[in-house]
């Protein structure tokens, strides 16, 4: 034994003397000889980085930032009012669970790297396509720092590779003004947009119209915030206290002029799209007069990928690169494993056409002058209430009775056996009372009793005796006051939803395209920068009439959506601009768009809380002066009448309450990258 | 037989290695840092006056804000904390060292900057902490909400009156907020009042009920006539009878503290206890 290691360690030592330098490149390292020299390489090197892009899509929750997976995943959820959903991941836009900080520079320093070292390959590329790999790095960048000033303002502009390890000085990067942040993603976008083919080399990739688009979104984003921070107590400005640099806000001195210049460049970036870029609104099905053909033709946008109107996709396919969208948003009795994640509000679909209304603008359910005066107005079937609704709100939500994968949708609040005509529920519908549910009225609670609610499905459901037949009280999709599983304010969503009776349930088995840009938001883009040109007394960019610009787009717009169109031209005033930000709520909803929207006009805290929906709507009547909250609309049968009847309510089961101050409109900067920088400042109002 | 061997093996090799384990970490070394006793107690008193100032225990109250300086100069503040209704504050549980001591609240603010960063003022403390220590606060308020008389109780709704005067005047006001920029006389008026109900006794923004609280708006400078007048409150809806409740009123002005927080702070009154019959 002894001997046999003593043989042993002599061999060792004498195979370690024959060894020589090793300066052979290990086969098993991918290095940029193998990445940067060939397409098929290339394609390697960009489909990493783009899988860590960040998309707001399927795969994000504004809750929780991009995390890349599709846990929970619903829209429109963050305090936008376009829904709410009964867990706590729905809360105002406040900051994100993993903020997008870290990992920004990752994605950042990949871009870096191509833009330094590909000139060292460009003869092995067309010059076209080499053009276009340079072009997609420059956009890659610019939509990292896009992504990461909406969050915090100021950024640390890392433009070139920093080579680790180094001095203090080369590898730390400060943050740089707000200001200067926007002219460098507008730099970036406009070095994309020179340098990208105008049709994607393949799909998935990017092209010159994709970084144009984003462009004229990030240019409104930049031109607003300068505006509008003016209308925030304090303009919302500071100094770092480590820098002195601006890292939010604008300089008094500047922000004017840095306004105009950004609404300038989002008007000229949306405009050579119209002009030049060949998309179209998507109007395969649409024909004139035809609410249902408009209806069905906004239904299959969204998941035909030859539309005329996407620009920018994020594709999945089925069973490799899929997502649960459906598993958590279809309605009740299609649950797999979980159901109605986002359940549009009232006060969303208040926005569009085709309602009764009160003099204040709201939706009518009653006879009176509000809904807490009057006697219900009955419909003898639920569906009748929105007889003539706009058919984009129907492609997007789902109404009562209204058909869903070849069902018909049995949504009922309750059942009310009293006489009619009927009185309101409550004698007060107001913010303080908000608090105050079906279950606590007296009619429910006690005898004699009146109305009839369910706190559950199955054997839980209140029955009533109609006609000789036994009914439910809540319908079969709900709401039930005691399992927000189902609908929590009367309606479900509609759109991304998989239509189709033959699909199968369950997580991972949805495989729809996210539309991250389309062309209804480039002519939205280029109406709203033209109206605040306009507003601000700027000349037009490229000579065209402003105002007709933007009026042609909300017409071309509000024509393929079935909506009523403009009776005369927008006007450079507020009514004007609030028609665009209002036409922008309804075509976005449920696209991860409002959420930035309503953050760069400065209308989530209470102050500016009356143009929270776009359009002005008196902010006490959803908020006190710290909270706000949404209302449902649910429908009730009466038996007396056999008949429907709705009622408007602040969100019944589940109820949600959403805050945001000032403060909020720059998030945070993670605590741990400002302790262990001498340079990165943390927000001076903070 | 044999597993029970096998198996009383693995069980004594598990010990072994988890004292193995847990050996090299330190685990028997007996933690020396001394625990956080130092108590720090601060009040908050009206410079003219000698009056706490009296505040709500929340976010939207009076600030206190440490930073401990001792870990040198690239320090993050400790977690802030919030004033109680008096306007007084205790921290029982600090480490020992070196620290800098500041609040914000609806007084003046003590440290002022220009526009360019400048440092104008800086009444905050920098001081050791150990032991017990107290520390007093001398500032400036915006504004004095007191009673005038008691509130009356009709069909549960309470009437109460009030009185709001300034505690800082408009000359001194603006001598000492014009440097720090974006001056302007507005800043000054007084934008609500707010009459804050709840069961609780520590009533204010934070602890209040929605169902009864109230409030009065005044745009522009409508309120300056009404300063030092009697102001008549009601509450909302009909608060049930047979129990307390307690109430507060509270003012404010339209400067928000600290700047660029858009967060504007209300003086407020000493709570009432109101028998509701």
């Amino acid at each position: 034994m002894k001997k046999l290691l003593i043989i042993l360690a002599l061999a060792g030592t004498m195979s370690l003397n024959s060894c020589v330098d090793l300066d052979i490149q290990p086969k098993n390292i991918v290095t940029d000889n193998e990445l940067l020299s060939t397409p098929a390489g290339m394609d390697i090197y960009l489909a990493r980085i783009y899988s860590m892009m960040p998309f707001e899509d399927f795969k994000y929750m504004g809750e929780w930032g991009f995390e890349y997976n599709g846990w929970l995943n619903s829209i429109g959820i963050e305090g936008t009012g376009e829904a709410v959903n009964r867990d706590g991941i729905t809360t105002s836009f406040r900051g994100e669970r993993t903020p997008y900080w870290g990992r920004a520079f990752e994605t950042i320093r990949d871009a870096n790297h191509l833009i330094e070292n590909l000139p060292n390959y460009k003869d092995n590329f067309s010059e076209e396509l080499y053009n276009h790999y340079l072009g997609e790095a420059y956009y890659i960048r610019a939509t990292v720092f896009y992504t990461m000033a909406k969050r915090f303002g100021g950024i640390p502009l890392v433009t070139k590779l920093i080579q680790y390890p180094g001095s203090t000085e080369e590898m730390e990067v400060p943050r740089a003004s707000e200001e200067e942040t926007w002219d460098q993603i507008l730099k970036d976008f406009d070095e994309a947009a020179s340098l990208m083919m105008p049709k994607s080399p393949k799909v998935g990739y990017s092209n010159k119209y994709v970084a144009l688009a984003f462009k004229s979104e990030a240019m409104l984003y930049a031109g607003s915030v300068a505006k509008y921070n003016q209308t925030v107590s304090g303009r919302l400005t500071g100094l770092g206290r480590k820098t002195g640099v601006r890292v939010i806000g604008f300089d008094d001195g500047t922000w004017e002029s840095a306004s105009k210049r950004y609404f300038t460049e989002a008007y000229k970036a949306a405009r050579d799209i119209m002009k030049n870029g060949g998309y179209s609104l998507y109007k395969k099905k649409w024909s004139e007069n035809d609410p249902e053909a408009q209806y069905q033709n906004m239904v299959d946008m969204f998941s035909d990928l030859s539309s005329p109107e996407n620009i920018y996709v994020k594709e999945y396919i089925y069973p490799t690169s899929t997502h649960a969208f459906d598993a958590y948003n279809l309605p009740f009795t299609f649950r797999a494993p979980l159901s109605s994640g986002t359940c549009p509000t009232l006060d969303f679909i208040e926005l569009f056409d085709g309602f009764d209304r009160y003099p204040d603008g709201s939706i009518r359910v009653t006879t009176g002058a509000n809904n807490a005066s009057g006697n219900y107005i009955l419909y003898n079937n639920a569906a009748d209430f929105f007889e003539k609704a706009e058919p984009r709100l129907r492609a997007y939500v789902i109404f009562p009775e209204d058909q869903f994968r070849g069902k018909q949708m049995e949504i009922r609040g309750g059942v009310y056996t009293g006489n009619t005509p009927i009185k309101p529920f409550f004698n007060n519908y107001s913010y303080s009372t908000a608090d105050t549910r079906y279950q606590n009225l007296d009619i429910f609670s006690k005898s004699p009793k009146t109305l009839y609610l369910s706190p559950r499905e199955g054997n839980s459901q209140e029955i009533v005796d109609y006609n000789g037949k036994q009914m439910t009280a809540a319908g079969a999709e709900g709401p039930f006051y005691d399992n927000g599983e189902a609908t929590i304010t009367g309606l479900y969503l509609r759109k991304w939803l998989n239509p189709s009776p033959d699909a199968e349930p369950g997580e991972g088995k949805s495989s729809q395209p996210f539309v991250l840009m389309r062309y209804a938001e480039v002519l939205l883009n280029a109406a709203e920068a033209a109206v605040e040109l306009q507003l601000a007394g700027v000349a037009s960019p490229d000579g065209s009439n402003l105002l007709q610009v933007a009026s042609d787009a909300v017409n071309e717009i509000r024509e393929r959506a079935g909506a009523i169109k403009l009776s005369s031209n927008i006007t450079a005033d507020i009514t004007g601009r609030n028609i665009v930000r209002k036409e922008r709520r309804k075509e976005l909803a449920f696209e991860h768009k409002a959420k930035w929207d309503i953050r760069r006009w400065r209308v989530n805290h209470y102050e500016g809380r009356d143009g929270f929906w776009g359009e002005n709507r008196d902010k006490n009547k959803f908020s006190n002066n710290e909270n706000y909250r949404f209302r449902g609309l649910y429908p009730f049968f009466s038996t007396e009448e056999g008949k429907y009847f709705y009622d408007a309510r602040f969100q019944w089961v589940s109820s949600k309450t959403f805050g945001y101050t000032p403060v909020d409109y720059y998030w945070e900067i993670p605590s741990a990258e400002v302790a262990k920088s001498e340079f990165i400042d943390q927000q001076p109002n903070r | 037989m044999k597993i029970l061997q096998i198996m009383k093996k693995i069980k004594w090799s598990g010990l072994l290695w988890l004292s193995i384990l847990i050996s090299s970490c330190s685990f028997f070394e007996r933690d020396n840092y001394a625990e956080p006793d130092v108590t720090l107690e601060g009040e908050v008193v009206d410079v003219l006056t000698g009056d706490r100032v009296l505040t709500d225990q929340g976010g939207e109250g009076i600030r206190v804000r440490l930073t401990e300086l001792s870990w040198g100069s690239n320090v993050e503040p400790n977690p802030d904390f919030y004033c109680m209704p008096d306007g007084s504050f205790k921290n029982t549980k600090l480490f020992a060292g070196n620290y800098h001591i500041t609040i914000d609240g609806p007084f003046i603010p003590l440290v002022r900057k220009d526009a360019s960063g400048k440092e104008l003022a800086d009444e905050s403390l920098v001081m050791d902490l150990n032991g017990t220590q107290k520390v007093k606060f001398e500032v400036q308020p915006f504004l004095k909400v007191e009673w005038v008389d008691e509130p009356i109780v009709q069909n549960g709704k309470i009437t109460a009156k009030v009185k709001v005067t300034r505690a800082v005047s408009p000359v001194d006001f603006k001598t000492k907020v014009e440097p720090m920029g974006n001056y302007s006389d507005d800043l000054l008026n007084v934008t609500d009042i707010q009459f804050f109900v709840s069961y609780s006794s520590t009533v204010g923004y934070r602890a209040r009920d929605e169902r009864w609280s109230s409030s009065l708006s005044y745009s522009g400078k409508d309120f300056d006539p009404l300063l030092g007048q009697t102001i008549t409150i009601v509450s909302n809806g009909e608060i049930p009878e047979g129990r307390t409740v307690f109430i507060r009123a509270a003012a404010r002005i339209n400067f928000d503290t600290p700047i660029g927080t858009g967060t504007r702070r209300w003086n407020y009154n000493e709570a009432k206890e109101v028998l509701i019959n």
